[in-house]
């Protein structure tokens, strides 16, 4: 430790002393011109050129270049980690979208490859992910391994409540169309009624990504960042959002209803029922191949029992990078001068209002199937919040609120039905969005 | 001549969309539903009664077996008979008690010595 001192105070006043060395040897020899113009103009300035350096360095840091934006995003970051710190809100989204918040908001110079919109910076490779659409599908690839759809062949017909909820994302289509977006950029804010991230992200990084021209010969906005902040956030707080509706429109008598046990499904259906499904959907909706196709690919190979390391790796290690890369540069995607504006204020908004019309969709069309249902057949109303898709909150959610007016009514497996319904969905429906839009 | 405007105004080609897209994603999912309540059902009897086919000649002596144990219906067969059937194989399998391991081992707590935060380096170094 002495030592280390004695040569770090030997070194730092060697340094210090070098100008007045130079100083001197410069008065002693003399000898052109040139040296002595250079050794003077050093002498003269070295304070102002020590101020002007630290100066400098100043104005490259974030204190020199913060503004309220950056400061107000920063803070926005906080509050994403302590709410999933603090309140487990999926935590995993949550937690490094707000790292990646913070990343994208520290304050810099342009024009060092710093930025994440900087052509060429290390974010900005990492970013291009989340702008081709590249991650949303290999984390459907995941979800597709984790996935149990054997709740869903059982009883086929909750799928519809897959397809009520999908209303909301056509209704907020239609209020950004009212509020004065254009086609495309209203096609990727509905989608947020998806409540499905990486379909969000997938379709706004097709339609709303700064690069397509409109008809009009001007370009689309770049609306990735806030339509992603906006879908990932909200499906955090489903837990807040879907109680009060169902309470509102589900009657006490109705919240009560049970519900017949699934039956067996044998393992040749869970086989059938990814390749099956594959099929017939992207024949529909062929836009939304890269979704569907990498979900009901994922399931294959959970359920074919013979490619058991690949499911393996897919549920975990591989969707655990590809969530770490997505949340951390969706985060980052929100610098201030970009992200703060009127359109993502009003994109939460519309956000929000899609949440409420999707459960109520799905809440009303499941008390609708119910007139048509007999006996124990009929179905607890309350399974059709889940189909707003937010694998797996809102299952969660509708089992919670059902256990709350009986304790011994567990929904569980009947809420996965409309659940995953709702992922097909809502992939569907972004496959309709951009054939419509493109 | 009647005058077709070129463009059709945003807020009508919205409503457009939200109706056709509503059909597509009802009639798709409604199309899944429909194939799963009869397309596999059909697919895996018919899958059977090929095969039951094919064994019919070489195995006549199995046919029999059903008879003994009492047939259940697949209709009976519930997800909450199968977990009570699950539930009772595991607290059975799991509350046999009868054969412990006889062998006792010693396991020998071998303290490694470090010299990390020894007292005779901390006692035994004269300081300057």
């Amino acid at each position: 430790m002495k030592k280390v001192l004695i040569i770090f105070g030997v070194l730092s006043l060697l340094i210090f002393i070098r100008p007045v060395l130079g100083l001197n040897t410069a008065k002693n020899t003399s000898t052109t011109q040139s040296v002595e113009q250079i050794d003077t103009a050093e002498n003269e300035s070295f304070f102002d050129k020590a101020f002007g350096g630290i100066n400098q360095f100043y104005n490259y840091t974030g204190f020199a270049n913060a503004t309220s934006g950056h400061l107000i995003m920063i803070v926005i970051g906080l509050i994403f980690i302590y709410l999933g710190i603090k309140y487990d809100y999926e935590p995993l989204l949550l937690i490094p979208i707000g790292a990646g918040v913070i990343i994208g908001n520290i304050p810099f110079v342009a024009g060092n490859m710093t930025g994440i919109y900087e052509e060429g910076s290390v974010l900005n490779f990492l970013y291009f992910g989340v702008v081709k659409g590249i991650y949303p599908p290999l984390i459907f690839l995941g979800i597709g391994a984790m996935t149990d759809f054997s709740s869903l062949i059982a009883n086929p017909k909750l799928m519809l409540l897959g397809a009520a909820a999908q209303i909301g994302v056509f209704g907020t289509f239609l209020g950004a169309l009212y509020l004065g977006f254009h086609l495309p950029e209203a096609g990727a804010i509905g989608i947020i009624g998806g409540a499905d991230g990486p379909t969000a992200i997938f379709l706004s990084s097709k339609l709303a990504n700064g690069v397509n021209l409109l008809p009009d010969g001007t370009t689309v906005k770049n609306l990735i960042g806030p339509i992603a902040i906006a879908a990932y956030s909200y499906m955090a707080l489903v837990p807040v959002i879907q109680p009060p509706l169902m309470r509102l429109l589900i009657s006490k008598k109705e919240r009560k209803i049970r519900m017949k046990p699934p039956r067996a499904v044998s393992q040749k259906e869970k086989m059938i029922f990814p390749i099956a499904a594959l099929i017939l959907t992207t024949f529909i909706s062929p836009s939304a191949l890269p979704l569907l196709g990498m979900l009901f690919f994922g399931n294959l190979l959970k359920e074919s029992g013979r490619t058991e390391r690949l499911a393996e790796t897919a549920r975990t290690k591989m969707i655990d990078i590809v969530t770490i890369l997505l949340g951390v540069t969706v985060g980052a995607s929100t610098q201030a001068d970009i992200f703060i504006t009127k359109d993502s204020l009003l994109i939460f908004g519309l956000g929000a209002i899609s949440f409420v019309i999707a459960t109520m969709g799905g809440l009303l069309f499941a008390k609708l199937m119910n007139l048509f249902l007999k006996g124990d057949n009929k179905i607890n109303p309350l399974i059709g919040a889940a189909g707003v898709s937010a694998v797996p909150d809102s299952a969660r959610v509708v089992h919670a609120e059902a256990l709350k007016s009986d304790p011994h009514n567990y929904l569980l497996m009947h809420a996965m039905a409309p659940n995953v319904a709702g992922v097909i969905g809502s992939a569907i429906a972004a496959g309709i969005l951009l054939s419509f839009l493109t | 001549m009647i005058n077709i405007p070129l463009q059709i105004d945003q807020i009508s080609e919205g409503y457009i969309i939200l109706g056709t897209g509503l059909f597509i994603v009802f009639s798709s999912l409604v199309l899944l539903s429909v194939f799963f309540k009869f397309g596999v059902p059909a697919l895996l009897n018919s899958y059977k009664a090929i095969k039951k086919g094919k064994e019919k000649g070489s195995q006549m002596i199995k046919k029999d077996a059903p008879a003994v144990v009492p047939a259940v219906s697949e209709k009976e067969f519930t997800g909450e008979t199968a977990a009570a059937i699950a539930t009772a194989l595991h607290m059975y399998l799991h509350e046999q008690h009868d054969n412990e391991n006889a062998i006792l081992t010693i396991k020998q707590a071998k303290k490694m010595y470090s010299p990390w935060s020894s007292k005779i380096y901390a006692t035994h170094q004269n300081f300057r």
